[in-house]
Parts: C-alpha cells; structure tokens; sequence
C-alpha cells in the first residue's frame, strides 16, 4: 500500500526539507568553483498534475554541488559543463537522473515513488510495515479499474489478482454468489472456507459489500500471519478494509454509474426440431425393441412435419432458449464522499446494483450505504465507527436457476421441442402432445413464470472502537461489533394445468397443483464480537524494537428461523400467509446459538531493520466442543533476514536490488467447522407416535458423545523470498508452504449393530497434506508519459491424504493419494467392426459401442481394472494463475485481466450430452445428429445411441482436460483532470469507461464452462459474458 | 480491560444448551417420561415393521417395482422385494432391527431402574406394563431377526461405546428363540386384558406373538432349516411348539371376547363394473377400521400434516389417486386364487387373451372378460381391480368422479353404458393386468403418502389360521379348526369347506394355505410362510428347472423366475447373508454357509 501523505503533512515537509537542505547547504558544501567551463542550468520541477514541487533536491552527481527548488519548483545550479548529470532527489517522489549535455533548460516531471520502506498492508489489527513481515501475506488495492468491472459482488472481482488465492464463478444466475473460494488449496474435508473479515468483522458475507467501498483486500495465508486473527483461520484469511477518508484533506464527491449488457458465455444447443428429435427417439430405442412397438410412430412424425410448418401452435417446434433466456442487464449507481482534517476523517456512500438475470424472471436488486468515521478527541484518544448495510431484493424460480430447485422439478434435459410454451389467447400453458409422450414433460416457461420466489435480506453491520494511549509506547483499544441480519421469502407458486392443444382440452397433469400453498420463511439473527487489545511497541535505541499485543476476543452468534405454510389460497396472486385458509396448515421454528472465546499474545522483535522475530501464541475456546476438549492452544513463530541490507550482501548487490528478504514460519492453527453447534450435547431427539388418533410425544436417545472431540489443527511451514529489483521497478515474492492439517474430525466408525440407534459421535481423525509453492511477479515503468505495469501471479498446489480412519475401497479417495485424484477405466475407442470386438476382452460390447482396456488382463473388465492418475486431480484445478496489465498515458488507461487454471481433468458427462436418452420425452441437441456411431456415420465421434450404460461409464473417452484461459476482462478508460471545462462546472476530474468480462476462453473443455466446480455438473445456467460503459465523476 | 476480564470470567459463556432438543440430563425424572420413552420405541420400531406389504413381493402373488413410497425407514427402501436373489441384500434392515433393539432396550432398562424408587402398585404396575410392551416390542424386533438370518448376535442391555459390541459374536437361534419367548411371556403377564388406548398393546398381542414364534420354531424343526450351521431339527421339539403354539393362539380366541370384523359376516357387494357398495373386507383394510378387535396388534399412523402417514396410496394407487405411483400391484397370478362362492371351490383357469382378439372381451374365462370375475369370493372385488372395474378417483384433495381400470389403456378416453371416463393411469412398468383395491382409501382428505391406518400386524383370522395349521401339524384336521377356517371363508362369503377339503391333514394344510393367500394378500406374510414351509421348490421348480414365467392378463411374458437356478438360489432366499462389511471389521461375526 503507497502512503498518502496529505498534503498538509507533505507541505510541512516541504518547508523542513527546504530548511534543511538550505541549511545544508550553507555550511557544509563546498562553495562551488566557478571554473571556465561551467554552464547554468535553469528548470522546474513539477508533478504530474503540474503542481511545482518545492524543495526538490538538485544535485551534480559526483560532486557535492546541489541546490533545491523554490516556492515555485524553480532551479538553478551551475556545473561543470561537458559529461555531468543531474540527480532530482525528493522525498516520496521517485528520483530522477538526468544527462545535461548541453541543455540549459531542463524542466522535470517527478512521480511519487512507491518506496519499499513505506508501504504497508492491513495485517491483524493494525497494519505493518511490508519489508516487516514475515509471514506469507498477498494483497490487493480495489482501485478504480477493479471497482469499474462490471462484476455483481467482490469475490469474483478477486478471481486472478492474488497468488494462491483460487476462485472460480460458478454460476451466472443474478442473486446467487456462488463462487468459491480456496486458499492454499482444499485444507481439509470438512468447511475448506477461508475466514473473512470485513473491517475487523469475521463472518461477513464479503458477496454483500458495495464493491466501490473496499479499500484494499488482504489474504493472509500461513498460521503465523493468520495466528493473531483467527480461531477459525485455518484455512486462511481474507481481511477486507473498507475506505475511510484518512490523508484527504479535500473533501471529494465521487459519483459513478455503469450499465451492463450480459450474454451466456455458452450454452447447450438444443434442437428445436421435433420430428427430428422423435427420429432420434426411434433411433435409441430401436436398439432393444421392435420396430412396431416403438413409443414414436411414423405417423406421429410425419404429421409433425408437416403441421408444425403451418399450425404451431398445434404442432409446435420450440426453442426454449428464445423463450427463457434474455439480455442481462445491470446497473450500478454509487454516490460517495469523503474527506479529513486533523482531527477527523470520513467516509460516506451509497450505492445501487440493479441486475436483470439471463433467466426470465430472475431479478436482484442490492441497496448498499456505508458511513466510516473516525475522530480524535485528545492527542491520545480516538474513537470511530464504521456501519455498513445493505438491503436486497431477489426473485427466482429455482434457487439453482434452470435446474433443480425446489418445485422445478424435471428439468431442461425434458424440455421437448413439441410444447407451446403459452397461448396468449386462452391463456394455457402447453403439456404433453405427441402420441405415447410421456406426461412428465416440461415447460420452463411455465415454471418460470409461475413458480415464484421472493427473497428480501437486510443486514446492518456496526462497530464502534475506541483507542487510548495512556503512556508514550502503549495502546490500547475496545472494538465491539454487530452484524444483524433479517431475511424474508415468500414462495407462492400459480397453480396451473397442463394442456394439449391437439384435443384442445386440459390434461390431468398439474404443473403445479391447484393446493400450492402460501410458504414464508423468516430468517432473523445476529453476531456480536469483542476486541480489547493492548500493544506495546518500544524502540529500545535506535536498533532494537519490540512490540508485544496482547488480545482478547470473543465471539458469540444467535440465529432464529420460522417458517408457515398454508395451502388453499385466497387468489393465486397473493402470497402472505393470511391470504389463505386455514384448513391446511403447518408451521416451524428453531434457534441456535454459538461462542467463541480467544486470547491472543503476540511478540515482535525487530533487530537493526535486518533481523526479525515474531512469537504467537492463540488459546481458543469454542461451544462446540465440551470439558476439558473446549479450548485449543495453537503457536506460531517467524523468522526474517533481509539480507539485503547486510553489508557483506549489499556490496554486490546495491546497482540492482532494492530489497531482499527470506523468510521462514512455521505455526498451528485451529478449526472448528465439522462440529455441529450442538453435537456434542447429550440431547434426546423426538419421535413421536400416535395413540388414539393424537400425536403423542416420544424420545429415543440416539448420540453417542466422544468425549475426547477437540479442535482439528493445521500447521503450516511457510518458507519464502522477497526480492525488488531495479529501482523498484521489478519485484517478486515467491513462497512453498507446507500445510498439514492432522485430526480432521470425521464420523467415527461403528458396528452396524449400533448405527441403526445411534449416530457415530466425531473422532480426531484423519490427516491431509498440502504442499505448494507460489509466485507473485510485478514489473513495473514508467517511459516519460507512458506508465505500464505487468502482474503476474501463479500458485500451484498439491495435497495428500496420510491417515483415514474409514476402510478406502477402490475409489479417488485413497491413503498417499491426492484427495479426489482422477481415477478412471481406460478407453479403446468406438468399435467400429466385429473384429474388433472379437480382439478385445468381452464387455457385451456390439459395433458402435464404446471399448474399455482391461488393465489387470483377467479377462473381464470390472472396477479393478481403473486406473489412478496420481498427477491429476478431478475436483478442481492445481494449479491458478491471474495476469494483469495495466498501462496509462496521459488520461487514457488500459487493463486487462487473464485468468487461467490447469492441472484439473473431468467427465464431460452430463444429461445432456447422454448416448443413452430416456425413451421419450427428451431434449436432444444437434450433437446428437452428427455425433453418434452409426452405420451411416463410421466416424462418429460419440458411441452410437441407445447403446447402454457401458458406454457412459466413466473412461477416459469422456475425459476432458478443463485447463483454460479466460480473458477476465479488458478495460479502458480516459480520465480528464485539472480541466478548465470542469473547473467551471465544478468538477475535479472524471473517467468514462468501457469494459468487458468474460469475453474469451481458449480451453478444450467440451461442457458448458471449465471454470464452474464443485456443483452440480448438469447445471445448465452459464457465466455470463458482459459489456458495459461507465461514468465516474469526482468533485 | 477490567470490564473485559469480568466477562471472561462468566464461565457459561462457552456452555450454549440447544433449543429445541432436550438434553439428556433432565429426562428419566417422572412416569411420565416412561411412557414418553416407550412412545418412541414404538415409533422407531413401527418402522420396522409397517411397511409389511413390501414383502408380499417376494412371494409369487405381488409384484413391487420399487419402495421410494417407503418413508422413515431406511432400513426398508434397501431391500430386494422380488421372488429370487433377495437374501443378500438386507444390510440395512439388518442394521435398523438392531437399532429397534437399542431403543427398546433403551427403555427397558431405564424403566427397571426406575422400579426400586417407587412402592406404590399403581404406579409399579404402571411401570411393569411400560416395560412389557417394551419387551414385547423387542421379541418382535429379535423374531424377525431370527427369522432371516438364523444366529444373530444378542444384545440385552444399553450400550455406550462401540468398544461393547465390536467383537460381538452370533449367538444360537434357541437361546435367542427363548430370550423371545421370555419377552413375549412378560408382556403377556404384565399387559392389560384391553388395549388401553388405539395404538399401544394388550396381552393378547403378547399371547399370539408368542404362539407365532412358537409356530415358526415348530416348522423349523418339522421341516427344517438346513442354511443354518448348528442347528438340529428335532420332530419332538416341533411337536411341543406346535402345541405351544396352539395353546396361545386357542386363549387369544376364546379368552378375550375377540370377534373378526363385523362379526365376520362378508357385507353387500355391488354388481360387475360397479363399486359404490363394497364388501366388510374392503372396509377391515382403510382407516375408518382402525382400532376394531379383529386386529390385535398394529403400529397406528397420523393423516395429514402429522409427518406420520402410510403411503399406501402412493404405493398402490394409479395417478388419479392423489397422483399415486403404482409401485407395488397385484400378479395376474393372485386371480384364479379366487374360489366360486357358490361352488366354494376353484374356477376354471383364466384364459389371458390379447385385447386385440375379437372375443378377448366376450369369450368364456377370458381374462379380459368382466363376466370371467362373477360370483367369485367377495374379496376378490375388495383386493383388486380387473378390467371394467371402477374405482373413485381422488385428485386436489376432493373427489374426481370414477375411473375405470382397463389394462395397458392408461389415461385413456372411454365410453362406458353411455358415459365418458378416463381410465385408469397407470404405467408401461405395471405389468399384470391387475392392481390394487384394498388399502386405497375411498374418501379424499390427505395426501398420498398421509394415511392414518393403523397397519396390522397380528389380526385375529391370522390367528385362526395359525391356529388350524398348528393343530393340524400335531392331531390332523380338528373340527374346531375347520370350523375356524370357515369362518375366515365366510368372509369372503364363500361356503363351508366341503368335507373332502378336511379328510387328509395334506388336504387341509393346502385349504389352510389358499386362505392365507387370499385372506392376508399384500399383508408381508407369505414369503415367511413359503421359507418356513420350505415351498419355495413347491412354487418356483426344483433347482435347475426351467423355473416360472409370471405373465399379465394379455398373456404376454414378463419375468421368468428361478430358471435353471442352483441349489444355491434357493438356499440364500432361505436364509440372508450377515452384512459382510461388518464382518470384515469383526471376525469374530461368522458368515451363513451359503454366503461363505
């Protein structure tokens, strides 16, 4: 992070350094030799917003001979003509040096510097200075091109930009943030999730927060850095710091707005033929029954052909996608100011991200306003407050989008061309039709429109702190914080009846039964947290500092649900629960709760700026676990050379390395998230009976408590090298870590005479290993007006099962394995004749049909003969990489992002794509016409259809290498500033942009998207790929 | 900092009781918690056994397609209800008996803890009934153990580690057999003479149980079990636990003023293709029958909303019947089972015709002919559906005006006698021409899967039929017997056997058997009569004969079953396999012979 300083500090120092340097000057430089074969040289020096710059150090170099610049960045110093170069040297600005030849006007543009020495990143409460650290911490500023992206909630906004961060977006449905997160890797079986902090905050839903508020997002990834955060920071940490208007001391009013335009990245084709997909229903089912008793007739088909080009409403040839899927659109409006004085800061906004999904009917609209305060009461005391809240709107059909969900039902893959969706004339929404159709088709429009969720949420997220320096070196300070949240959903779905416009008359199929009931939910809870903190940070002399903190933090969450349901409602338009009648009823309710408690000591040693040591210690308590078991202690050390300033070291290396630190940690962690919150209770559980017709109360006991259950601990190895190189143009970080998390808690094992009773209580077992390494590569210049940087970063992964205490049959879950490792039956390709069949091992294969290897040569192919990949791993990618480049010129700027991954290969298996189709009643796609095995078509690529299970089974055939790379997005945008136009409208700068997402993927996966994981493969909804243009004004 | 250290140090703050779960430390205070105990004993064990219809599947009278309509009993939807190949796939129904054996222990124990705290007799007597029908409930859980897998581990105590049973080894079928019967002799002493509310048991449940358990050791042993390592058939032991056995099941008869339903008298009957009156045996098998004193022993169930239904209706019912599933229907088979109530004895055979034949629908015996079903036992018309036959559809909650079943003819439009019906909506995998009538509620007001009938499990004419087969087995056919047997058959208004019927104790055990077929369709009793009689030859052919075709009313074929199968198909249906998974955590748990 590049320090600001205000400009009122910044003038202060103008004025000292003048001071100085003319006292300097003065006394100890030599007076100057004005000798025969001087020259004057006169310029100014300026800024890049063209501000003189006053007190620049002018100095010729090999000499003694200086002067400084003044009140108007003027110069002028004399030197020796010929050969002589000029150095302009000024505090926070980059230094630069000039050849003088024979000019006498040199007038010079300096740049603030980024300098190693003062740039600091948000570590655990507070922020630390980055040559400092020593353990393994990335981070990342949200400046006005990542804020700009046309992305819906900061996690995506976070894909690429930070090494061994993983994420993917898996889903493009507006209102559901399904990404997931990983860091490091998946670090054990149960939640693998980071902790995330918002402002201090742990369990905020970051997917919830105005993108345009966030300052900066910092990940912490090895225990000794995650130590003084987190009780549950085994997984890493994400700390994101929202802004504030510190250094500012003119207030500014932002205004911003974008407007996207959104379209699938992909999506499955699906033919909107009929009769062509009842051919291909004969076709399949041609396979195994005789040609007259097939469920399609000739006749059927024919009649289809012909009518559906002059009645279709009555012989229909339906493309779903025409009819569910539209442009998305977003907009985002944000309004923001802020600003500071000596005593005070703030930061106020509001925003508004208004998204119309690609699905019909699937809306989100997020409200989102944010107030950051500060104030100094006295020199020593401080208090401030930060309250964030949003509210959202969300409606949909199924909570999956086009798949799944509840009420959806069947899905997308029995969505025949031969249904009218709708009749705007008699209003009916179209069934099953053809002769022998299954009734169970499906009509998305009609699930759509009339299944019906709505789902508002709103959250307020206060805290309030107070910090006092009673004496010089020690601070203290209180923070207690609130998230509250209110979430409410209604479901209330319009019955309707299928009908047939052939017999024009209603099926007796309901899409939706005439008794749908009213159903709302109500979701209310909250989460306390309290900080004390001390610190003590005293420099002994001038080498030596320490600084001890000492924390106590505790946790504590509340949540309480009801739900009501009653069917028989009044009008199908209303969905409250008194719109209904109370004949059919039910109701529920619950609430729980949960408590943390942590005390944290944290010790830093601090040796001449070369040496650093760092000492944590975490006693962690948890309502999750019980006795003696409740708390866990959990240290860390680190240890840090930057042996770049050694003198012995910086002899050789001062022309061309800035910066040059190893680093070496090495600490446990804790998490508690397999634990139910009440599981380790003794608790009866009801199971009630009837007697006389009434419900009467039983208990059965059915747990089983280990008493011994304690916290699962990760303990990390971090070793890594800072280096910045070039006059800080270059730098790199490069980290391996190696994580093991031991006693991962699993269900035990227990005799099947007890597991009809009782649930097998959670035992310490189980340990996982991940190893990895990581690099973060930044280069960046500046060519007179021209500045670029280029930002590379690649983290590559790897895990290993140790111990398990469950018996591992064959399968990708195995001891010294990767978890999930690929695991697969090996293909021969599609047998194209007897003969081939005939030479191959007997698998009731016929021609068309997919060959399989027996690897073990026994003579039959069965589970023995997979094979395992130890290289490659199923669920999600090894390795991650993001690169970024950002280029500006004189108000113009340019970025662009790239995304990748690799090491992940998969099945492409999915309903969709099935040779073996349902008999009736099937969506088929124009791959199932030139893909299949046919007599007719020998080079199919797919085997032929109808041909059995052996032909989608798991081989390598369906195999698919999901590495990609996905240009993330490119932007540009021109920014004016300083403009006379402006002044005299008022305005001090503004930016207009365009931007794009998603727009290209070079990848060889055959599915829907290669970055979607760990869902559902045959969810149908896609990413999408976005457009927008944008506007930012400052005041 | 000092307010900081004041709240840490409130200990509680770690210590968060769940809300809606009772913690263990505040039960076991009252009486009442004794029968609050017991209530959930008996819910978890009705999971075990309410779901009897399933295993009609296994015999040759009731084809089940799957049990996705079986709710809270996982124990259950894993099994295999077909007529072959079933023995090994009852791990889970293996694990979840034995969870009825910790819940039911659960309460026994804790109650006998209870029992030295109190001197009170109301209340001593009060804890003894809670403690017998607990052990009642544990007999049946153990007999139905043994029934399958023979020597089962015995556990007779609560357990609290897993370190108690992991090495647990099987225990002989006759001590287990006498820790049933030492249960069942409690109940049967500690119970009332009346059931004290519908749903809980008396001592005549305890009694009849106790006689089946000692009908089953006497077949055992009279015809032996040869699957079973270790065990010995002995005739003289067969010969006292039949007598046992109809001792019981005599008291159970007479001791209790217990009467079949409506007197045993068969009721109205409406005329082919109509069912707007129908048979008292229809009535026995829908809720409005709950808690009548024919059934003796049942697990009762909650309508709608309660979380507690029978999906019967799901299970056995077309689409019209609150969108039912046909899961689970008749086999052509079961028809021709039905006797002439004015011969009293078999008809001609039904001829399947298909409905594409000119006379399919008129031709005599053709099973496609409504007139084919005239004059048959009035439980035919209770049982199933034949073509032309109606049945009143329930769809959205309310009545849907008659349907009409006609095989393969699903949803189809029809005009019968000058009206229009859609017929009948079945699927292409309900193949055998008939389908359920009994257990289909006739009345809309719940959901398919939210019938509150109390599902029996000991009813009185299987009690006079256990009892006919008992004695028989010991002296031959007795008068009192055959005078039990017609009593059955008067049900289905069908005549007295005729005397020939009775004359041999063969020709009466096959009277005794046909009755049970048609008295106890769909009721999880035949396939342990077919393995306990060891019939399963008699049905299905001797090892490596071409075995059965089982076909529908079209005549066409649709499963073979035990064809060219070995002595070792019949031997794991006659006894299951002991999970192996378990086994390769417990050697100590030896296998049965034929799954070695």
């Amino acid at each position: 992070m590049k320090i600001k300083l205000s400009k009122f500090t910044v003038q202060k120092i103008f004025y000292l350094k003048i001071f100085l340097c003319t006292f300097l000057l003065h006394f100890t430089i030599v007076t100057p030799n004005y000798s025969q074969n001087s020259q004057a040289v006169t310029g100014k020096v300026m800024d890049i917003n063209n501000e003189p710059l006053i007190g620049v150090t002018i100095q010729e170099v090999g000499t003694s001979n200086g002067t400084v610049t003044d009140i108007d960045g003027n110069y002028s110093i004399r030197i020796r003509s010929g050969a002589s170069d000029l150095k302009f040297s000024y505090i926070g600005y980059e230094e630069q040096q000039i050849n003088v030849g024979n000019k006498s006007i040199i007038n010079i543009v300096l740049t603030e510097e980024t300098s190693i020495l003062d740039e600091v990143v948000v570590v655990g409460f507070g922020t630390q200075r980055k040559v400092d650290l020593t353990g393994s911490i990335a981070t990342v500023q949200l400046d006005e091109k990542i804020a700009s992206r046309a992305v819906t909630n900061l996690s995506t906004a976070l894909s690429g930009q930070l090494p061994g961060l993983a994420i993917s977006q898996n889903t493009g449905m507006a209102g559901r943030d399904d990404v997931s997160m990983l860091i490091r890797g998946m670090g054990t079986v149960n939640n693998a999730n980071p902790l995330i902090v918002v402002d201090g905050m742990p369990d905020v839903d970051m997917n919830r927060l105005n993108v345009n508020d966030v300052e900066s997002v910092t990940i912490l990834k090895d225990a000794s850095s995650a130590a003084i955060y987190g009780s549950r920071a085994a997984n890493g940490v994400i700390l994101i710091t929202t802004k504030s208007g510190s250094n500012q001391d003119k207030a500014r009013f932002e205004f911003s707005s974008n407007l996207t335009l959104s379209t699938p990245t992909d999506m499955y084709a699906f033919l909107p033929d009929y009769p062509r997909s009842l051919t291909l229903h004969q076709v399949t089912q041609s396979t195994g029954i005789l040609r007259e008793n097939l469920n399609y007739k000739d006749g059927t088909i024919d009649q289809w052909m012909a009518l559906g080009m002059i009645d279709p409403i009555r012989f229909p040839n339906t493309d779903w996608w025409d009819i569910i899927v539209r442009n998305g659109v977003m907009q985002n409006y944000n309004l923001s100011a802020s600003g500071s004085n000596d005593k005070s800061n703030f930061f106020v906004s509001i925003g508004v991200m208004d998204e119309q999904g690609l699905q019909i009917n699937n809306d989100y609209r997020r409200y989102n306003a944010r107030f950051n305060y500060d104030y100094s009461v006295r020199d020593n005391l401080k208090i401030g407050t930060r309250f964030g809240g949003n509210w959202s709107e969300w409606d949909y059909a199924g909570s999956e989008g086009f798949t799944q969900g509840s009420y959806v039902g069947t899905d997308l893959r029995a969505a025949i061309a031969g249904i009218t969706p709708y009749d705007p004339v008699t209003g009916y929404y179209g069934g099953e039709m053809a002769y022998n159709e299954n009734t169970l088709v499906y009509n998305p429009l009609q699930t759509y429109t009339n299944v019906q969720n709505s789902q508002n949420r709103q959250e307020v997220n206060p805290s309030l702190y107070i910090e006092w320096l009673p004496i010089k070196d020690l601070r203290a300070r209180v923070d207690y914080t609130i998230n509250y949240y209110n979430q409410f959903r209604w479901s209330a779905n319009i019955p309707v009846q299928a009908y047939n416009f052939q017999t024009a008359s209603l099926t007796d199929r309901w899409f939706i039964p005439s008794t749908a009931p009213i159903q709302n939910y109500t979701n209310t809870g909250y989460k306390t947290q309290l900080n004390g903190l001390l610190n003590y940070d005293k420099r002994i002399n001038e080498n030596h500092q320490i600084n001890a903190t000492v924390v106590f933090s505790q946790e504590y969450w509340h949540n309480r649900s009801q739900t009501a349901s009653r069917n028989d409602r009044l009008h199908p338009s209303l969905h409250e629960i008194d719109a209904a009648l109370v004949s059919v009823q039910s109701t529920g309710g619950n609430s729980n709760e949960e408590a943390m408690r942590s005390f944290v000591g944290r010790l830093n040693y601090n040796a001449y700026d070369k040496y650093l040591l760092g000492f944590t210690a975490r006693y962690d308590g948890s309502s999750r676990f019980i006795g003696d078991y409740q708390y866990g202690f959990f240290p860390s050390g680190s240890l840090a050379w930057r042996f770049s300033e050694e003198d012995f070291i910086r002899g050789f290396t001062e022309n061309f390395l800035d910066n040059a630190k190893f680093r070496i940690t090495y600490g446990g962690l804790g998490n508690n998230s397999g634990v139910g919150r009440y599981e380790q209770k003794e608790t009866l559980t009801t199971m009630n009976y009837i007697i006389d017709d009434q419900i009467v109360k039983g208990f059965v006991n059915q747990k089983m408590i280990n008493r011994n259950l304690s916290w699962e601990s990760t303990y990390v190895t971090n070793i890594g090298l800072d280096l910045v190189f070039l006059n800080n143009r270059l730098s790199a970080e490069i980290d391996y870590y190696d994580r093991l998390t031991k006693g991962m808690n699993r269900p035990s094992e227990m005799s099947i005479h007890l597991t009809g009773a009782y649930t097998a209580p959670r035992t310490n077992i189980g340990n996982l290993r991940n190893r990895g390494v990581e690099g973060n590569f930044r280069w960046q210049d500046k060519i007179s007006d021209f500045s670029y940087n280029l930002h590379l970063n690649v983290a590559h992964n790897r895990n290993r099962l140790e111990s398990w205490n469950e018996y591992l049959g064959r399968g990708s879950t195995f001891i010294n394995m990767p978890y999930g490792f690929l695991y697969s039956y090996e293909d021969k390709g599609i047998a194209q004749t007897w003969d081939d069949i005939y030479t191959s091992t007997p698998q009731g294969a016929l021609p068309g049909d997919l060959l399989r290897l027996d690897l073990n040569g026994d003579g039959r192919i069965d589970g023995n003969d997979r094979k395992a990949y130890p290289n490659i791993d199923k669920n999600r990618p090894r390795t991650n990489f993001g690169f970024t480049a950002n280029m500006s010129w004189r108000g113009i700027d340019f970025s662009t992002l790239f995304t990748g991954a690799a090491g992940r290969k998969d099945y492409w298996l999915v309903r969709y794509n099935t040779v073996n189709p349902p008999t009736t009643s099937f969506a088929f796609s124009q791959w199932h016409i030139d893909n299949p095995w046919s007599h007719e078509n020998k080079d199919g690529i797919w085997p032929r259809l109808g041909g059995g299970g052996n032909n989608t089974a798991e081989t390598t055939f369906w195999l698919d290498n999901m590495s990609y790379i996905r240009l993330k997005n490119i932007q540009i945008g021109y920014t004016l500033r300083n403009n006379s136009i402006l002044s005299t409208l008022g305005l001090s700068d503004i930016r207009f942009f365009l931007s794009g997402e998603n727009l290209l993927t070079l990848t060889n996966h055959r599915g829907l998207d290669p970055e979607i994981q760990g869902k559902d493969i045959n969810d149908a909804y896609p990413l999408v790929k976005s457009y927008s243009m944008g506007l930012q004004i400052g005041i | 900092m000092i307010i900081l250290l004041c709240f840490s140090c409130n200990d509680d703050f770690l210590n968060r009781q769940p809300t809606t779960e009772l913690g263990a430390e505040a039960f076991w205070q009252t009486t009442d918690d004794a029968t609050t105990a017991l209530m959930g004993a008996y819910a978890d064990v009705r999971s075990l056994f309410e779901w009897d219809l399933w295993w009609d599947g296994q015999g040759e009278y009731q084809k089940v397609l799957n049990t996705t309509a079986v709710a809270r009993s996982p124990g259950m939807t894993d099994g295999s209800f077909n007529p072959s190949g079933y023995g090994g796939s009852f791990n889970s129904l293996y694990r979840y008996l034995y969870g009825g054996v910790h819940r039911t222990n659960y309460v026994i124990e804790n109650v006998e803890k209870m029992l030295p705290n109190h001197t009170s007799p109301e209340i001593i007597h009060e804890l003894e009934t809670v403690i017998g029908e607990a052990r009642l409930l544990r007999g049946m859980v153990y007999f139905r153990l043994i029934s399958l897998w023979g020597d089962v581990p015995y556990i007779g105590k609560i357990i609290y580690d897993n370190s108690e049973v992991e090495h647990i080894t099987r225990m002989p079928i006759t001590q287990i057999k006498d820790s049933i019967y030492a249960d069942f002799t409690y109940a049967y002493e500690k119970l009332p003479n009346k059931i004290p509310a519908l749903g809980r048991a008396a001592k005549p449940a305890a009694l009849a149980f106790r006689g089946k358990l000692q009908l089953y050791w006497a077949s055992w042993n009279n015809f032996g079990w040869p699957e079973l390592d270790g065990f010995t058939p002995n005739q003289e032991e067969a010969k006292n636990a039949y007598i046992g056995a109809a001792d019981d099941f005599k008291k159970v008869i007479e001791d209790f003023g217990l009467t079949l339903f409506r007197n045993g008298e068969p009721g109205e009957i409406d005329e082919l293709g109509k069912a707007e009156i129908l048979p008292n045996y229809f009535d026995l098998f829908i809720p409005p029958a709950n808690g009548n004193p024919e059934v003796i022993m049942c697990f009762t169930h909650g309508g709608q909303g309660s979380g507690q239904g029978e999906s019967l209706m799901r299970a056995l019912g077309g689409r019209q019947l609150m969108n039912g599933q046909l899961q689970v229907f008749p086999r052509f088979e079961i028809a021709d089972r039905y006797q002439s109530i004015i011969t009293g004895d078999f008809m001609d055979p039904l001829i399947p015709m298909h409905p594409t034949h000119p006379e399919a629908r008129t031709a005599e015996n053709s099973a496609l002919n409504p007139q084919s079903y005239a004059d048959r036992d009035y439980r035919m018309k209770s049982s199933i559906l034949w073509d032309y036959e109606m049945i009143m559809g329930i769809v959205n909650f309310q009545y849907d005006g008659w349907t009409p079943f006609i095989y393969n003819t699903w949803t189809a439009p029809v005009t019968i006698d000058g009206v229009d019906y859609i017929t009948y909506t079945g699927h292409g995998t309900a193949r055998s021409g008939y389908v359920y009538r009994k257990f289909l509620r006739n009345y809309p007001g719940a959901d398919r899967a939210s019938g509150d009938y109390a599902w029996p499990v000991m009813r009185l004419a299987d009690v006079y039929l256990m009892y006919a087969e008992a004695t028989n087995e010991v002296y031959g056919p007795q008068q009192d017997a055959v005078e039990l047997v017609n009593r059955v058959r008067h049900r289905g208004n069908l005549p007295p056997l005729k005397p020939e019927k009775y004359a041999t104790k063969e020709g009466f055990f096959d009277a005794i058997e046909q009755e049970r077929i048609v008295e106890l369709l769909g009721e999880g009793q035949r396939s342990f009569d077919l393995r306990r009689w060891r019939a399963l030859e008699r049905v299905w052919g001797e090892p490596y004969s071409g075995g059965v075709w089982c076909i529908d009313s079209h005549g066409a074929q649709i499963t073979r079953y035990f064809n060219n199968a070995s002595e070792r198909a019949y031997e794991q249906c006659y006894i299951y396999r002991i999970p192996p998974a378990e086994r390769d955590r417990n050697p100590n748990l030896t296998q049965n012979r034929p799954w070695m």
